[in-house]
């Protein structure tokens, strides 16, 4: 019982770097524990998303790119049509409608698993329960919404047999939303857990205090509860906003050729051998990432000024 | 706190969370149990047959037994290499150092960067430097990034709990640090050490976006139910194979849960021991003994 507490402290507070639980120790005892890590992040890592941007200034090759060789001219070819324009625009929409369903489905799950379930035993195993389909194949995942979803999936099946639909629904696979559904089920993980974790840490006391002066259970939520969740919902918040906008292969997989991703288009520039061209259009979605994170992250700050 | 009412409400929500989360994965399984005539959709067609788990065993499908095996040496590998490296991370991050807070957002870095990124972008670099990509070299670099901040995750909380008296008494004792470590805490955070390898091993078990471009010609399982996917009408063996691929990785959890209580339980141990022990500090002593 004990243990399942501690351990719970354990993975809120790991997030922070706070062990001090080491001996004193020379700086080359450091470099040796820490180097390996390190060099293994700076190549595999770091270099890869330097190249990235790098080589989004090269000049395109018949086989590849002319390193060093600078020019625009790959953002040109990018932006020539509009259908990169089109497909970034559509995935900010996405990206955002997924991040907003996480958000709404994730917190009263989060909220249950912390604050109604009292047993701390009970509250690890159902924990667990919403965590292990993050350990399973992603792409069988994808592939699982295919006997819900098809034109004689689950659904459709279902609604015919009772006599609701006279033909099968056809925007239920291949579509904008099947995507939608299958994303939101593969990152709404990623917001319960730190919401989790963020309500697991409220101090009860502080909970309590507002009730004693007499505070409704509406009210212990807005202004005692929500606020200190806040920290948790952002980082949520960024992990999905992220993970989405990178997104290819559930957009390849679930909707079929009819959906278009940023991840999409730079996999059909890669296997057209348009090196460059794939470098720019992931440099663009990089920006454009950092842009949200930094509007995320602003708009956490304007809460905390409120 | 919670009137009765919102807490019916809400554990009515969680239930249908969990239905969300898991009915794709049951209507797969049901559907693999089809007889031979059975298609990728209802109605469901011949319940119940092992039919498509036997045909897992045709010669057709050699192709993604091949897959397997290359997953299974390749997540070996960088399970290994994880547990490795978030060990030696945990014990890099017990005390402050200059840079410390570089490579901790280096870390956090490798969990938020989506998987084309790194992909694409390694693949890129193995052109500019004229190497080839491939399963034992760019695929295991990724899958390692993927699964590292997971398994110093994993260490670190390990650290956290860890009492260092033990440490301390061996070296007082005159133990070099050397033999502190192999001695005192080795034995004290392996379990540790080992649940930070099976995280890694089920990540690149499942892993699919950073693996995609740099996998070389080989394919590893999920590269090869995608290629399956993609080129031809799907046949209920995927289901099973998705099924079968499903159980092993909740096995790997069920061992990973009991392998972290069990090293909860170590160093909780170690550490009452280490308060009873500060007259005779039995580790210390074996310790010092080893040194001698």
């Amino acid at each position: 019982m004990e243990a399942a507490e501690a351990m719970l402290g354990d993975a809120t507070m790991s997030g922070a770097v706070l062990a001090t639980t080491g001996p004193r120790r020379s700086g080359w005892v450091t470099l040796g524990w820490a180097g390996p890590g390190a060099l293994w992040l700076l190549v595999f890592l770091i270099a890869p998303v330097t190249m990235i941007v790098l080589a989004s200034f090269w000049t395109k090759t018949n086989t590849g790119f002319d390193a060093f060789k600078w020019t625009f001219s790959n953002y040109g070819r990018l932006f020539d049509t509009v259908v990169y324009r089109e497909v970034l625009v559509d995935t900010l929409k996405n990206a955002f409608i997924v991040l907003v369903l996480c958000l709404l489905i994730a917190y009263p799950v989060a909220y249950f698993l912390a604050v109604c379930i009292k047993s701390i035993r009970l509250q690890i195993a159902l924990f667990i329960v919403v965590l292990a389909p993050f350990w399973t194949a992603y792409v069988i995942r994808i592939i699982a919404w295919y006997p819900i979803l098809g034109r004689q999936g689950a659904i459709n099946y279902g609604l015919e047999k009772l006599g609701i639909i006279s033909a099968p629904l056809d925007f239920l696979l291949f579509s904008n939303f099947a995507v939608v559904l299958a994303l939101v089920q593969l990152y709404v993980l990623f917001m319960v857990t730190p919401i989790f974790f963020q309500l697991a840490t409220i101090d009860q006391s502080a909970v309590e205090a507002a009730r004693d002066l007499g505070a409704s259970p509406y009210k212990v939520f807005r202004e005692v509860i929500l606020p200190l969740s806040l920290p948790g919902v952002l980082i949520g918040c960024i992990f999905v906003f992220v993970l989405v906008m990178g997104e290819f292969a559930t957009v390849q997989i679930i909707g079929g050729n009819q959906i278009q991703s940023v991840g999409t288009i730079v996999r059909s520039y890669y296997t057209n051998i348009d090196l460059p061209a794939a470098a720019a259009g992931s440099s663009i979605l990089v920006a454009v990432m950092m842009i949200g994170v930094a509007v995320l992250l602003r708009f956490a700050k304007l809460r905390e000024a409120v | 706190m919670v009137s009765r009412r919102t807490k019916w409400l809400l554990g009515i929500f969680f239930g249908l969370f969990t239905l969300f989360l898991y009915g794709p994965m049951l209507a797969m399984a049901v559907l693999s149990l089809q007889g031979p005539f059975g298609s990728q959709t209802f109605p469901a067609r011949g319940l119940v047959s092992g039919h498509w788990y036997s045909e897992l065993f045709a010669d057709s499908l050699q192709g993604v037994r091949d897959a397997t095996g290359v997953s299974i040496r390749l997540s070996l590998i960088v399970a290994a290499i994880t547990a490795l490296l978030s060990m030696s991370l945990g014990m890099a991050f017990r005390r402050r150092f200059r840079g410390s807070g570089i490579l901790f957002y280096g870390i956090l870095l490798s969990l938020m960067t989506p998987g084309i990124l790194i992909s694409l972008g390694l693949s890129l670099l193995s052109y500019y430097v004229g190497l080839d990509t491939g399963i034992y070299t760019t695929a295991l670099g990724v899958q390692v990034v993927w699964a590292l901040p997971f398994g110093f995750l994993v260490m670190t909380a390990v650290f956290n709990r860890y009492d260092a008296r033990a440490e301390e008494a061996a070296r007082d004792l005159g133990a070099s640090s050397i033999v502190t470590f192999r001695e005192v805490t080795l034995p004290i955070v392996w379990t540790g050490v080992f649940g930070a390898g099976l995280f890694g091993f089920t990540l690149a078990w499942n892993e699919f976006e950073r693996t995609f471009l740099v996998a070389g010609p080989t394919q590893t399982l999920p590269l090869e139910i995608f290629r399956i996917t993609s080129a031809s009408v799907l046949r209920p063996y995927v289901y099973s194979l998705g099924v079968l691929t499903t159980l092993f990785s909740f096995v790997l959890i069920a061992v990973f849960m009991l392998v972290s209580r069990a090293s909860q339980r170590r160093a909780e141990s170690a550490a009452v021991k280490a308060d009873e022990a500060a007259a005779l500090p039995d580790a210390a002593v074996a310790a010092a003994a080893a040194g001698d």
